[in-house]
């Protein structure tokens, strides 16, 4: 993403860069003095001399408008940057140290926001007497307390993160601290600020310049030109046009440039997903699905997806093959980065923007008996059934509820996306599902917002989202990961017990944690580098791993009596860099010359048991 | 077809909207006259001067004793006739009129006004003139006599003035009572004033109109474009860009004629500009074709000599080139002086009005060819008036009109005894014209003072307390509907406004 | 809570205080004289006896720092002083102007939002596509036409050319509603082409990182339409900084419209406190950049609130 961002940054920075090249070396051009006045032919027309004409007092036009980019752009470009630095520094310092600092810094820079900017201009522009330098002295008192609010607004939010505390807690001094790692941190922000200020200076600079605070004359600046121009509009309309769009020009680079670069520094805005507004169907296949192969619940057949960069693309899932009986929780277990999760969202439907399945099924049978393949279904189809059939219960319950809404609402909410309740109706259905969850007092804290609950409530409250509906597929991404040990175990119990209700749910539980597995799964399937290497009844495959991987994951499981944590060595591979081979052949005790020659396949190694290692009888 | 028909009568029905709405929205009162005025003036108090856009709806509520015709020639206004008694005394004769209060003018109003001008505790404009005069006697209701301190011929000209109306002497500064052809009947500061017709008017028949609605619109543009949009009868100060368009106009009339200036004036306290010679040389250096040109857009004529018109009596034609453009002679006087290489100076105006700004743009691009090398410093007006008045500056361009077409006027620019302000060069020794002028308000013999004022300009044009630099057109635009206002000529368009009781809307 | 409120409290007196002094001190330090001024009207030299008695009786001669501690002591007492200019009592005309530039401020911010909310969330939402680039370079555009021009033609299309409505001017609502409805769209719509931009760009930005956070993903998982999503989930949480952006603009806009007032020939509080500067009326610069600090405070309380009502952590917290 960061190289695609970069080459998307070029365009922008070539034509910012050009019209900065043209204001620095304009002296060199083989232009006409932009001063020179020739009254006897003022407001001639353009023509082969004078590509843009003349204007009111006879003078080059075009020649006016590259030395104006000179005074135009060094004045906006120093005031924006000084205004920057200072309004950062006061920022930084009071959003960082607090107290009497923040009073004196961050307050005070407001008390300048409280006059009116022409007003300010003005007493500064008739103390200091017109002129570049005073233009560029009263836009940078104007502008840093724009800055030193966004510094200081960024800089109490960064301050308060773990990386920093931790450092605060090594002993780092703060002006490292500052440096280092906070303002990197709250530069994104600052740049846009920057683009903003840039293009708001040259504005005013134009107004105050219309208003005789700007430039002096006769120096050319693209404000005095436009105020020139604009008295003689009727007579030379073209006048007023040529400075307009010199400004509009540089504006409109400068904000596309300050855009792109953000995407850069800050790569997480840029990626955002859009991608449920109209989902591209991955492939056309016929949606009918053969009956003899009918899936009990979930039956996932050869699932492959793709990450398209502007390198080509990626593979980090490849031909994935699970299913799900009715009522039976498979665990997915895999580091991270195994593409588990992927997969996890692939079953919804909500792989993000640029990520696509390209190949295989996902076959489900829903209530009404039917089967769908959920790789090819429109996303209209796909979105009746998110939430009512399928649900999934994520990660964070902290960000996964949006902080504004009450969670009563959110699952509510789930309610009337698929059912026909009324308001009351569905809120009342909530309390209900809150209180199954084991949410306590949940019609008083259902109506908290999500930041007043622990996190364990706040994941009690995301499960009676998911099985609001009574989902016959749920999906659970890491669901306890986020929790402390003692409320991991709780929600597990939840599990285990809206499982045990004697529901048909089939559950698909997606973790880490192989404790966990042998505690709530049925089944298990171990992903490695994108590919299932083994699956099996969770028993089997634990008491006889049969692949390398889950051997060595079982024996780096603490355990109480040796107190000896075994890591596996060497590393899981990046997963645009495809082997020929095994892919964890360079990790494998076990590995022959055969593993690194062609990739093995999963294979039925027994009733029920799955491997994809060639030397599986040899796996202790 | 039903649906296309139908929709098109929308549209229809749709387009005509606006109009309709229009229609209503600007439906005059008949008998109205909308007046764009250039800025809303800061106050209306009657002897101070407020500026032009306050003279103009002075004149209209207020009435002195003397005025002047459409054709710039003095007529009796409350005085209906006046006389000079030897060369201290004046007399007039009051006619039959009415203040809006239903008083009539008596001698013993204008005894009170001449009295509250000429109080040490008074801000007016002729406060100095007025403390001039010895005394005012009424010998009955009907005849003023002023007896002078010394000789003054031009005391009709003071009485003429918009700054010196005759107010009854039952006004307050809350409530001045005048008795012009208007009453003010509302205000809207800083938006507009609304002037009714004053029914006990002592012209029978005037004024033609119901009433006036002076609004104010500072933007130049704007002005232009509310005439032209039909949202005001009449403007003022109409801006020199737009006059060639206005005048094309078949349904607008433009009334201009050249009666303000622009000069330059010395900081003749110290080197360079205290050298006569120094001045004279900036005098020949200006191309005055290219102020006309580009700051009045071809509106207004060069002005190479003192502002006295051609049209003026006291005007020599001989002189009328004084100051002619030429470079060589510019650099020989510079050179005589001991700059063949020119020098640098600053060169102060105001960025604030336009004219000033396009005046010294110019001249800066004049000077530096003949070597002098000026810096503009154009602040904003209240500090370039500052600067001015205390001197803080070397050349400075300027612009205004004289109080009136006589050369006595004059003396406001040039008079070395005066007190130091803006207006005028700074610190400037010109000892003999100052006597001249003093000369010549005392003569009241017509040929003598002419000569008195032919050698006061020949010698400065030798001394060049100021520069001359170009008449700049001054015009009035009216709806083609408007009748009877008029410009008046010269330095005098500033007193149009008199001519309102004539106006009327069809 | 209520000892954070007086804190605060105090800090916006101390602010406004601050900020009046400096402006008191400033506008005296400035060149220019008011009573030389008032009487030098139309490029003409005044008595200098008549300026001096001007001076004295607008008090001008006395100390400056007497000055001061009269007109500190009349605030406090709520007083703002008479205009050098006519003796206007200078809180009256603020009452008067106040209004109309709140009203011309109040329109143009409500048109941004109805075209720069939309837009911007609409711009996210296809971010990296056609409509968002076009609509991308087109809030450039708005960004950076100088409103001088933009109303110049405004007024030579609407009021020249279509008669549409009157060339600028101000009509009272209580005189001819609709007439001065309209005379109000043209500088509002002007002053909003800006505003909208900046309001675009910010939802935009905004949007854009809503819809990378997890509850976005956790809401389509629900299986809620996009136009739920959108607007429950996304544009209620993108607003917050949108909301903060542009109180700060409009807090700029009070006594910041002077250009726009100047070209519609609209009687606001800008065009006033530029008038005074020029004139320097110190009572009325004064007295409107008070007027115009308290209402940036106000205005910065308001914000706070609806941060409150739009974040429920701000509200609680």
């Amino acid at each position: 993403m960061a190289r695609r961002a970069m080459s998307r940054l070029l365009v922008p920075a070539a034509i910012v860069g050009a019209i900065i090249a043209v204001a620095l070396t304009v002296s060199l051009l083989p232009l006409p003095d932009p001063v020179k006045m020739s009254v006897a032919t003022r407001l001639a027309p353009p023509g082969l001399a004078h590509p843009l004409g003349l204007d009111e007092y006879g003078r080059d036009v075009l020649s006016r408008i590259l030395w104006g980019a000179r005074a135009s752009l060094s004045v906006a470009f120093l005031a924006a940057a000084v205004a920057g630095v200072i309004g950062t520094i006061l920022g930084l310092l009071g959003g960082y140290l607090r107290g009497l600092v923040e009073i004196v810094t961050v307050r005070s820079a407001e008390a300048v926001l409280c006059f009116p900017p022409l007003l300010l201009a003005l007493l500064v522009v008739t103390l200091m007497g017109p002129g570049a330098a005073t233009l560029i002295v009263a836009l940078s008192i104007l502008y840093a307390p724009g800055y030193a609010r966004v510094a200081y607004a960024q800089t109490l939010a960064v301050s308060a993160l773990d990386y920093v505390v931790a450092q605060e807690a090594l002993g780092a001094r703060p002006g490292r601290i500052l440096l280092r790692t906070i303002l990197p941190n709250v530069a994104p922000p600052l740049l846009v600020q920057f683009s903003l200020t840039v293009a708001a200076a040259m504005v005013l600079e134009s107004g105050l310049s219309f208003l005789g605070l700007g430039v002096v004359p006769p120096a050319p600046s693209w404000g005095l030109m436009i105020r020139g121009a604009r008295s003689t509009m009727e007579q030379a309309p073209l006048l007023l046009l040529w400075p307009c769009l010199a400004l509009t020009g540089t504006i409109v680079a400068l904000n596309v440039l300050c855009d792109r670069l953000r995407d850069v520094l800050d790569p997480r805005a840029g990626t955002a997903s859009a991608g449920f507004l109209g989902r591209g169907i991955a492939r056309i296949l016929p949606g009918v699905v053969d009956p003899a192969t009918r899936p009990a619940l979930l039956d996932v057949r050869g699932l492959t997806i793709e990450i398209a960069t502007s390198d080509g693309s990626f593979r980090p899932v490849r031909d994935v093959s699970l299913s799900v009986a009715p009522g039976e929780t498979l665990a997915l277990v895999g580091e991270s980065g195994s593409g588990k999760t992927l997969t996890g969202l692939a079953v919804l439907g909500l792989l993000p923007t640029g990520i696509r399945a390209t190949k295989g099924r996902i076959l489900f049978t829903g209530r009404d008996g039917r089967t769908r393949d959920l790789a090819c279904l429109p996303e209209p189809a796909l979105r009746q059934l998110r939430g009512d059939e399928i649900a999934m219960v994520f990660q964070d319950p902290g960000t996964s509820l949006n902080p504004v809404h009450r969670v009563l609402d959110q699952v509510a909410e789930t309610i009337r996306a698929h059912r026909p309740a009324t308001g009351p109706d569905a809120v009342a259905q909530a309390v209900g599902l809150l209180k199954e969850v084991g949410l306590p007092d949940p019609d008083r804290r259902g109506r908290s917002f999500p930041f007043e609950l622990s996190g364990g409530q706040r994941q009690r409250a995301m499960i009676a989202s998911a099985v609001a509906n009574g989902p016959r597929m749920l999906i659970a991404d890491e669901p306890t990961t986020a929790l402390d040990v003692t409320i991991q175990a709780q929600i597990l119990d939840l599990f285990a017990r809206l499982r045990g209700r004697g529901s048909d749910t089939g559950l698909v539980f997606i973790t880490h944690n192989l404790a966990v597995v042998a505690e709530i799964a049925d089944r298990v399937a171990v992903m490695y580098a994108g590919e299932i290497v083994e699956e099996g009844p969770v028993g089997a495959v634990f008491g006889e791993p049969r692949h390398p991987y889950t051997a060595a994951l079982i024996a780096s499981v603490p355990d109480g009596r040796e107190g000896r944590l075994e890591s596996i060595a060497g590393t899981v591979p990046p997963p645009h860099a495809e082997l020929p081979g095994c892919r964890f052949a360079p990790r494998c005790g076990l590995a022959a010359p055969e593993c690194s020659a062609e990739a093995p396949p999963l294979r039925d190694i027994a009733p029920s048991r799955a491997s994809r290692c060639l030397h599986w009888r040899d796996v202790a | 077809m039903i649906p296309s028909v139908s929709r098109r009568s929308l549209l229809a029905g749709a387009a005509a909207l606006p109009f309709l709405r229009i229609a209503a929205a600007r439906a005059r009162t008949p008998g109205v006259l909308t007046f764009g005025l250039s800025s809303y003036p800061p106050s209306i108090q009657p002897w101070a001067n407020t500026g032009t856009a306050a003279g103009t709806i002075k004149l209209a509520i207020y009435r002195g004793l003397l005025s002047y015709d459409a054709k710039g020639v003095l007529r009796g206004e409350l005085a209906e006739s006046w006389a000079a008694e030897g060369t201290t005394a004046w007399v007039f004769k009051l006619r039959n009129a009415t203040f809006h209060n239903g008083d009539p003018v008596t001698s013993a109003d204008v005894k009170w006004t001449i009295e509250q001008i000429a109080d040490p505790k008074s801000s007016a404009y002729f406060r100095a003139e007025m403390q001039g005069v010895e005394r005012v006697e009424t010998p009955d209701d009907r005849t003023v006599r002023f007896v002078m301190k010394q000789p003054s011929a031009t005391l009709p000209l003071w009485m003429a003035s918009y700054h010196l109306p005759i107010m009854s002497r039952k006004s307050t500064s809350a409530q001045p009572i005048g008795a012009g052809p208007f009453v003010l009947k509302a205000q809207e500061r800083g938006v507009a004033i609304e002037l009714e017709a004053f029914p006990k008017y002592y012209k029978p028949g005037l004024p033609k109109l119901k009433g006036v609605r002076a609004v104010a619109y500072a933007d130049e543009n704007l002005r232009v474009a509310a005439l032209q949009a039909g949202d005001v009868d009449l403007i003022e100060y109409v801006p020199w860009q737009s006059m060639e368009v206005i005048s094309k106009d078949p349904k607008l009339n433009l009334d201009t004629v050249d009666g303000p200036f622009m000069y330059l004036v010395f900081n003749a306290s110290k080197p360079p500009f205290n050298d006569a010679r120094v001045r004279k040389a900036v005098g020949h250096a200006i191309k005055r074709e290219e102020i006309v040109k580009a700051a009045f857009f071809g509106r207004g004529s060069p002005l190479a000599h003192l502002p006295i018109a051609e049209a003026s009596a006291f005007f020599n034609a001989e002189l009328k080139d004084g100051w002619n453009y030429d470079p060589a002679l510019a650099k020989k006087l510079l050179a005589e002086t001991g700059h063949p290489n020119g020098f640098s100076s600053g060169l102060l105006s105001t960025a604030q009005y336009g004219m000033h700004k396009d005046t010294a743009e110019i001249v800066q691009q004049n000077l530096a060819a003949v070597g002098v090398n000026l810096e503009l410093n154009l602040p904003d007006w209240a500090t370039r008036v500052a600067l001015g008045n205390k001197g803080q500056f070397d050349l400075g361009v300027m612009g205004t009109a004289t109080d009136s077409n006589d050369p006595d006027a004059l003396a406001n620019l040039i008079d070395d005894s005066l007190s130091p302000s803006y207006v005028r060069s700074f610190g400037l020794k010109a000892p003999r014209i100052s006597a001249l002028l003093k000369a010549g308000r005392a003569e009241f013999d017509a040929a003598k003072r002419k000569a008195i004022y032919k050698e006061m300009e020949t010698l400065a044009i030798a001394e060049a307390p100021i520069v001359g630099l170009a008449w700049r057109s001054q015009g009035y635009a009216t709806r083609k509907e408007v009748t009877g206002f008029k410009n008046l000529p010269g330095a005098l368009t500033f007193h149009s406004g008199i001519t309102l009781e004539e106006a009327s809307v069809g | 809570m209520r000892g954070y409120a007086a804190r605060r409290l105090l800090v916006a007196l101390a602010l406004i205080w601050v900020v009046v002094t400096f402006v008191f001190l400033a506008i005296h330090l400035v060149p220019g004289d008011p009573a030389e001024l008032l009487l030098s009207q139309g490029g003409v030299a005044p008595d200098p006896g008549a300026v001096a008695e001007l001076r004295q009786k607008l008090g001008l001669d006395r100390p400056i720092l007497a000055r001061y501690v009269e007109y500190v002591a009349g605030i406090l007492h709520g007083d703002l002083g008479v205009s050098l200019r006519d003796e206007h009592s200078v809180a009256d005309e603020i009452r008067l102007r106040l209004p109309r530039t709140l009203e011309l401020i109040g329109v143009a911010a409500v048109l941004a939002l109805v075209f720069g909310l939309p837009a911007g969330t609409w711009a996210a939402l296809r971010a990296g596509g056609h409509a968002d680039r076009a609509l991308s370079v087109l809030s450039g555009i708005f960004l950076s036409v100088p409103v001088f021009v933009l109303g110049t033609i405004a007024i030579l299309v609407f009021a020249q050319k279509l008669r549409w409505v009157s060339a600028g001017g101000f009509v009272a609502f209580e005189r001819d509603p609709l007439q001065h409805l309209m005379l109000l769209a043209m500088p509002a719509g002007t002053i909003a082409v800006g505003l909208s931009a900046i309001v675009f760009r910010m939802t935009r930005s905004s949007v854009l990182e809503v819809l990378g956070r997890d509850y976005v993903r956790a809401a389509q998982a629900k299986g809620l339409t996009p136009r739920r999503i959108v607007l429950h989930h996304v544009v209620r949480t993108a607003l917050i900084p949108v909301v903060t952006v542009l109180a700060l603009h409009l807090g700029s806009l009070l006594g910041g419209t002077v250009l726009v007032e100047f070209v519609f020939n609209w009687p606001g509080l800008s065009g006033y406190l530029v008038s005074a500067v020029e004139a320097r009326d110190y009572p009325e610069v004064i007295g409107i950049v008070l007027v115009i600090s308290v209402l940036f405070v106000l205005l910065n309380l308001l914000v706070d609130l609806l941060y409150a009502v739009l974040d429920p952590r701000v509200r609680h917290g």
